[in-house]
């Protein structure tokens, strides 16, 4: 309950001076190139990577990536790229 | 992100090949320590590639321990790998640094010497001159003192105002300014006539002083009186003796004749050439552009531009005159022309250019320039007063 007060109250004041909100609240920053590059910022680490299956624990839940040859092209403490056949991103929360 | 590519470049990378059960806990863990990972593949469900840095690579031990996988370098990558190969190789190091030492020695000398700025003097004079107190091809360059040479090279050559020698890499070069030459100065003493020095009809006059003893359009002779400084005007009283001043421009002409023997042959140039390229001093040269001789008449002009000798050789078509008339008759109206130019002083204007042939068939041909100026034909003398 505490948790989600102060949470309301960031996301108010992100809004009211236009500060970027992943970075306010911590949520995952998800940016798709075209149909074979995903850049997800702020993750919170792999589940599981397969060629055509990688999900991705962030705050706001697992984001499921599916696609065909993938590849992880950079792996850093708080970005992923992912490259290949993108074919759907799931949210599951 | 390109930097940290290039950066592991040159640190130097490993790819590798984890192998084991829980691959995914794995790339938490490592990402987690702030470990880089890049290129990731799964290869399979038990194995995964991926690229690593050398200094990632050497925490990885912990995480190998508590995961049990295991973990094989499959290449290395990077310049440090690279350049391990050549370790070995001392004679190639060392020839690079022959190398270096080379280039460094070579860049203390003075390789080519240019001038800039010659319009009347001979840049041979002043390049000799040059030579002479130390700075020429091959010259050490540390024991050059430019403002010393500067102001020597002024010294000893009055036909120069100002010098500048700068020495740029392996280059020097030096800037002069002529010297405009100090004009004589007027005599201006005891009473003068102006006489004519040339035939010519007169075009204008400036007078100013003296009384003009002809008029515009007379035609004159060598040694006329052109304008007299003996003044007697029937308003002053007595002779007035003067030294007359003043310009008198006259229409003059020049002639020139030049005879080309028709039953010669002369050489013309048929606009191929072949070029020969060496590099070295004197004897010691190497070519390093050779073309195969086939010409068999050819004028060699030769140049040299620091260590590089470049000899070309044109060409040369030998042709009687009767051939081609036109080329005889630009080789006179070339040569009088040249000849002409010669005697008559510099920025007179040509009002009027005449060719005339002579033609002996199949002998000679005369051509006779006729060249019509304007020019000052006044020249003062002295007047010896009884």
């Amino acid at each position: 309950m505490q948790r989600k007060r102060v949470n309301d109250i960031k996301a108010t004041i992100s809004e009211m001076f236009d500060l970027p909100k992943d970075i306010v609240l911590d949520l995952p920053k998800i940016i798709m190139v075209g149909g074979n590059q995903i850049l997800v910022e702020n993750h919170k680490g792999i589940i599981e990577y397969t060629p055509d299956r990688i999900r991705i624990n962030s705050s706001i839940g697992v984001i499921r990536v599916l696609g065909a040859n993938m590849m992880l092209k950079n792996i850093g403490q708080d970005d992923i790229m992912v490259t290949g056949t993108i074919k759907a991103i799931e949210l599951l929360s | 992100m390109i930097f940290i590519r290039l950066w592991n470049y040159f640190v130097g990378y490993l790819v590798i090949r984890v192998k084991g059960l829980s691959l995914e806990k794995f790339i938490n863990l490592t990402v987690s320590k702030g470990i880089y990972l890049w290129g990731m593949d799964r290869e399979s469900y038990t194995s995964l590639k991926a690229c690593i840095s050398i200094k990632g690579f050497k925490k990885l031990r912990k995480i190998v321990r508590k995961l049990h996988c295991q973990i094989k370098i499959v290449e290395k990558r990077g310049l440090p790998f690279k350049t391990y190969k050549y370790k070995h190789r001392k004679m190639l190091i060392a020839g690079m640094l022959v190398f270096l030492v080379i280039i460094y020695g070579l860049s203390a000398f003075i390789w080519t010497v240019d001038l800039e700025g010659t319009e009347d003097v001979k840049p041979d004079l002043i390049l000799s001159k040059l030579y002479e107190s130390g700075v020429k091809p091959g010259a050490f360059k540390g024991k050059i003192n430019t403002e010393q040479i500067e102001n020597q090279l002024l010294i000893t050559t009055p036909e120069l105002s100002w010098a500048s020698l700068e020495i740029r890499g392996s280059r020097a070069i030096l800037r002069v300014k002529e010297a405009v030459e100090a004009p004589d100065f007027v005599k201006r003493e005891g009473p003068a006539n102006i006489l004519a020095k040339k035939d010519g009809i007169i075009d204008s006059m400036i007078v100013l002083e003296g009384e003009a003893v002809v008029e515009i359009g007379q035609t004159v002779r060598k040694g006329q009186l052109l304008v007299s400084g003996i003044i007697e005007h029937p308003d002053t009283i007595g002779i007035r003796y003067v030294r007359a001043m003043g310009r008198v421009m006259a229409r003059t002409w020049y002639e020139a004749q030049e005879t080309a023997r028709l039953d010669e042959v002369y050489r013309v140039r048929t606009g191929r050439t072949i070029e020969q390229k060496y590099f070295g001093l004197g004897k010691a040269s190497l070519p390093y552009k050779k073309e195969e001789m086939t010409f068999k008449e050819y004028d060699l002009v030769s140049k040299k531009e620091g260590l590089v000798r470049i000899d070309t050789y044109y060409e040369v078509e030998l042709k009687a005159w009767p051939d081609n008339l036109e080329e005889a008759k630009k080789y006179i109206e070339k040569s009088t022309e040249e000849r002409l130019m010669q005697e008559i002083a510099k920025g007179t204007k040509v009002v009027d250019k005449k060719l005339k042939y002579d033609i002996i068939e199949g002998e000679q041909i005369t051509g006779v320039l006729y060249l019509e100026l304007i020019e000052d034909i006044g020249i003062q003398e002295d007047l010896t007063i009884q």
